[in-house]
């Protein structure tokens, strides 16, 4: 298009309607143009820009067509911008400022129209103020596929709402917030709470799961008050809504921001001494095994270089692991990046739905599908695809993915390691084969996989080299937003170091545990374990933003400094290292991670040097951490537990349920996280479609709020993982009894 | 709400033909978009209006996005959303009929049935709307009835729209 063209050589064309995720439409015509040998000015947006094409852009006539233009824009326009929460960063006050007449000849009353109409909890539309360019409409109705926001009526009666009582409820609703580019459009919790001129905004990615969506965070008087998506090349800058509204975690009562020993008060520096010199006794007593470090891989990349110095140098090689809710580990050479992701011709979901797990990648795939006919395949406990991302799945027994994954290659490939991880599983039946197929295609594949099951790691590895040539990659969806910040610095990111620190832990081996940001209790998937090992260990420290599950078991607590409280650097999904600046100062006594860890090494008597030094993307390539090759060998994937009768529990990783606490999205949070087929509830006696139950395990059960979702298999309970108050790691195995119980008024 | 929530055989308020008007009128028009506009009318002509039970039912059999069929009814100002009267009274206010004297027209139907134009007797006898060009000025001042033309009818004689025979709704 014309627009585009433009941009490309700097020429700025004024532009309301268009945008180059969503296409040409040509409903605003603020880009009129002068294209010699057209008759009339065109609009640059719907125009395709061709050889030997003049355009002016400055021409009288296209600038009296602009000004045109901005005055018809302008006749129903209130003239509220001082009190405008877009005013001061409004495309409309831009052009006509740098467009527009100073003076308005529509003497005219003004139609009037709803200011503050809520078409969700979150977002307020103020028609008066729309120029009906229709991006928000075609963002929910075209490009997420959730048709939930609408024009109503005709001509200058024309309005953007929504269904009455029919509120947005789509992840990506608060996206239009950033897309209107006027006022009409208002994010609720931002209403009247800062000006363009009082508030710090700076170029950050959010902090909420693995994507790393590139973002702005706007800071005032050292809080923070809003998160907005930011465009980066390649990327359009879309947020999910449990992202963009979770910014006030920071802020949220639960918040640590005071030092305690033994449960009580003290001072961060106090603290920083006492635990410095207990690490100091027992080192000399014990040596360094006897002190472990797990990270929670929420923490930057400098404060986990800054960990892992720690470890090494000042305790003298302690031992250090990470503590992920999954228990797979993913092989670090097949990791592949979003840029990969567009230029693969499959993608297959592997146990993830990427709309729960990862949501601005759902609209990534789904725009692939749009665009270029990205093929999708799914295989999972559960459907996983939806109405809004249309593929082939497969839906397995729970706990068979990786035996259906090597048998479906081994069905279709000859080659030894295919054959070796599918030893000893009964033969791919005719769909298997097909997924096979699928899976061997020429071409590009790319693989969403959430961690779960182990053995899908060496079921990957062989369809990787079974595929041989044809690129294979791997895309994790599981957190901890920040894992793979430890695999920068050299901690260990596998699940077997962890849990055997945490056997060490429970049997006594260790002494001291300092758990930094890491709460195995509620994430690490042997939950039995690391509550004994919270339980047995002498002592166990904790540096963090949230208080874990087991906070009372603490001999001290150390409070850190969060997200956007600091400069810091991030990894995402990709391995792709993201630096993102403050906007707000760190609340109470937390401080960095690093100025405590200092404080620590200076009590212990080995003080930390050159900390700062060090630079994040020393070695990297491309911001991107260097893969290791694929090696090793391949082993055979165990074959699929046995069916048993009952219910059986799976599981997965949701955003929406597992973010840092906030109040702001707590109003869309969803109460009755556990899943199961609608029939089944119905079974249960639970007519009207969702209420609490109880699962249980043997001696073990816990009481959770379940919800129809016709997606999820019949016999099956979808349980999410790592949230708080819904142990499921510490059910044991697969098969649930499911009773429904009685509501208990909370008031 | 979703397909599921509803079953095939709807909400109680809806009513039992609905369902096969729509498969009449999925028939003529293969298209669910066009086949829209014939379902709403013919529900329309039954009840006089569109509840908001209607419309969820013809985005439930038709599958449509309610959202696009709420954007539809609310674009054509034939559909109405309101209650409306068993006598539908249009008065023309373009060109012709205003100089005809249709303001006056419009303002003595206002006081004798103690409506504004827009709204519905408490009795549900009458609605009073306005129109835009009916093209007939050579009936100006224009009126219609439940859609059927009448006219002239200068300002004094309002009373003939009100005693205008009408049978069924049929007929609108």
């Amino acid at each position: 298009m014309v627009v585009d063209a433009a941009a490309t050589v700097g020429i700025d064309i004024p532009v309301y309607c268009y945008h180059q995720a969503l296409g040409p439409l040509g409903a605003c015509r603020i880009c009129l143009v002068e294209i010699e040998k057209m008759p009339k000015l065109m609009t640059a947006c719907t125009t395709a820009a061709t050889d030997g094409m003049v355009v002016h852009t400055q021409s009288q006539a296209a600038e009296k067509g602009r000004r045109g233009i901005l005055e018809f824009l302008l006749i129903n326009h209130p003239l509220d911008c001082p009190i405008c929460d877009k005013g001061g960063e409004c495309f409309l006050q831009d052009y006509v400022f740098q467009y527009g007449a100073g003076q308005a000849r529509f003497e005219e009353a003004k139609i009037q129209r709803h200011k503050e109409y809520p078409v969700s909890p979150y977002i307020l539309v103020d028609q008066e103020r729309c120029v009906l360019c229709q991006r928000c409409v075609r963002f929910m109705g075209e490009y997420v596929g959730e048709e939930e926001l609408l024009m109503d009526g005709r001509g200058v009666h024309t309005v953007i709402t929504n269904v009455p009582g029919i509120p947005l409820t789509s992840p990506f609703s608060g996206n239009v917030i950033d897309l209107c580019p006027v006022g009409a459009l208002l994010s609720e919790p931002y209403h009247y709470r800062a000006r363009p001129w009082n508030i710090e905004r700076e170029d950050t990615y959010c902090s909420q799961c693995p994507v790393g969506c590139s973002s702005s965070v706007t800071g005032r008087d050292g809080q923070v008050v809003r998160l907005e998506g930011r465009p980066t090349p390649g990327q359009w800058g879309w947020l999910c809504d449990h992202g963009r509204f979770t910014y006030d975690f920071g802020a949220h009562p639960t918040r640590l921001t005071e030092a305690r020993l033994d449960g009580e008060p003290v001072t961060v520096g106090r603290a920083a001494q006492v635990l410095g010199q207990r690490l100091a006794a027992v080192v000399r007593e014990h040596g360094p095994d006897a002190v472990a470090v797990l990270t929670g891989g929420s923490h930057t990349v400098e404060d986990h270089y800054a960990l892992r110095r720690f470890a090494d140098e000042v305790l003298g090689g302690s031992r250090a692991g990470l503590v992920k809710p999954v228990e797979a580990d993913l092989p670090l050479a097949l990791l592949g990046t979003f840029a990969e992701l567009d230029q693969s011709d499959t993608v297959l979901l592997l146990g993830t739905d990427p709309y729960e797990s990862a949501p601005v990648v759902h609209l990534a795939l789904r725009e692939n599908v749009r665009r270029r006919g990205l093929v999708v395949k799914a295989l999972g406990d559960r459907h996983l695809l939806r109405d809004t991302l249309a593929g082939e799945e497969w839906v397995v027994e729970p706990g068979g993915m990786a035996a259906a994954l090597a048998a479906a290659t081994a069905g279709v490939s000859e080659h030894p390691d295919a054959r070796l991880a599918a030893e000893g599983l009964a033969p791919a039946d005719e769909s298997l084969v097909r997924l096979g197929q699928a899976l061997m295609e020429p071409g590009a594949l790319t693989v969403l996989w959430d961690g779960r099951e182990q053995d899908l790691a060496p079921a990957l590895v062989a369809l990787a080299r079974a595929r041989g040539e044809h690129p294979t990659r791997v895309l994790p969806t599981f957190g901890p937003r920040n894992w793979l910040a430890a695999a920068r610095v050299g901690i260990p990111t596998d699940y077997e170091t962890s849990r055997r620190i945490l056997m060490d832990a429970a049997d006594g081996r260790i002494q001291v545990l300092l758990l930094w940001g890491a709460d195995p209790v509620r994430d690490f998937p042997d939950g039995d374990l690391a509550a004994r090992a919270l339980e047995r260990c002498p002592e166990v420290y904790f540096g963090g933003v949230f208080p874990p599950d087991g906070a009372e078991l603490l001999a001290g607590v150390l409070p850190t400094a969060a997200w956007a409280e600091e400069a810091g650097t991030y990894v995402n999904m990709e391995g792709r290292l993201q630096t993102g600046r403050g906007a707000a100062s760190a609340p109470g006594q937390a401080r960095p991670t690093r100025n405590i860890l200092q404080a620590v090494a200076r009590a212990y008597g080995t003080p930390l040097r050159k900390l700062d030094e060090w630079d994040p993307y020393e070695g990297t390539v491309d911001d991107r951490l260097v893969l290791p090759p694929l090696e090793g060998s391949v082993r055979p994937v165990s074959p699929p537990p046995a069916a048993e009768s009952g219910f059986r529990l799976i599981s997965g990783l949701e955003v929406a349920l597992t973010h840092d606490p906030s109040e702001v999205a707590a109003r869309t949070k969803e109460d009755r996280p556990a899943r199961m087929h609608p029939a089944d509830l119905a079974d249960l006696g639970l007519l009207t479609g969702s209420g609490p139950v109880e699962l249980s395990s043997g001696d073990r059960s816990f009481r959770v709020g379940v919800r129809g979702d016709p997606r999820i298999p019949r016999g099956r309970v979808f349980v999410p993982r790592g949230l708080r108050g819904v142990p499921i790691n510490r059910l044991g195995g697969i098969a649930v009894a499911v009773r429904a119980v009685e509501e208990v008024a909370s008031r | 709400m979703t397909s599921e929530e509803l079953g095939t055989g709807g909400a109680p308020e809806w009513n039992p033909e609905w369902a096969s008007w729509a498969a009449a009128a999925r028939e003529e028009f293969p298209r669910a978009q066009s086949a829209l506009m014939p379902f709403l009318h013919r529900v329309q002509t039954d009840e006089g209006w569109l509840r908001p039970e209607a419309l969820d039912a013809a985005a439930h059999y038709l599958e449509l996005p309610r959202q696009y069929v709420e954007s539809v009814v609310s674009f054509y100002s034939l559909f109405r959303t309101e209650v409306t009267g068993h006598r539908t009274i249009h008065v023309c206010m373009s060109l012709s009929c205003a100089l005809a004297g249709s303001d006056a027209l419009l303002h003595n139907l206002e006081e004798a049935l103690g409506v504004r134009v827009g709204q519905t007797t408490p009795d549900g006898a009458y609605t009073l709307l306005e129109a835009e060009c009916l093209a007939a000025c050579d009936l100006a001042p224009a009126c219609q009835v439940n859609l059927r033309y009448v006219g002239p009818v200068p300002p004094e004689r309002f009373q003939t729209l009100l005693e205008e025979e009408v049978s069924t709704r049929e007929d609108a």
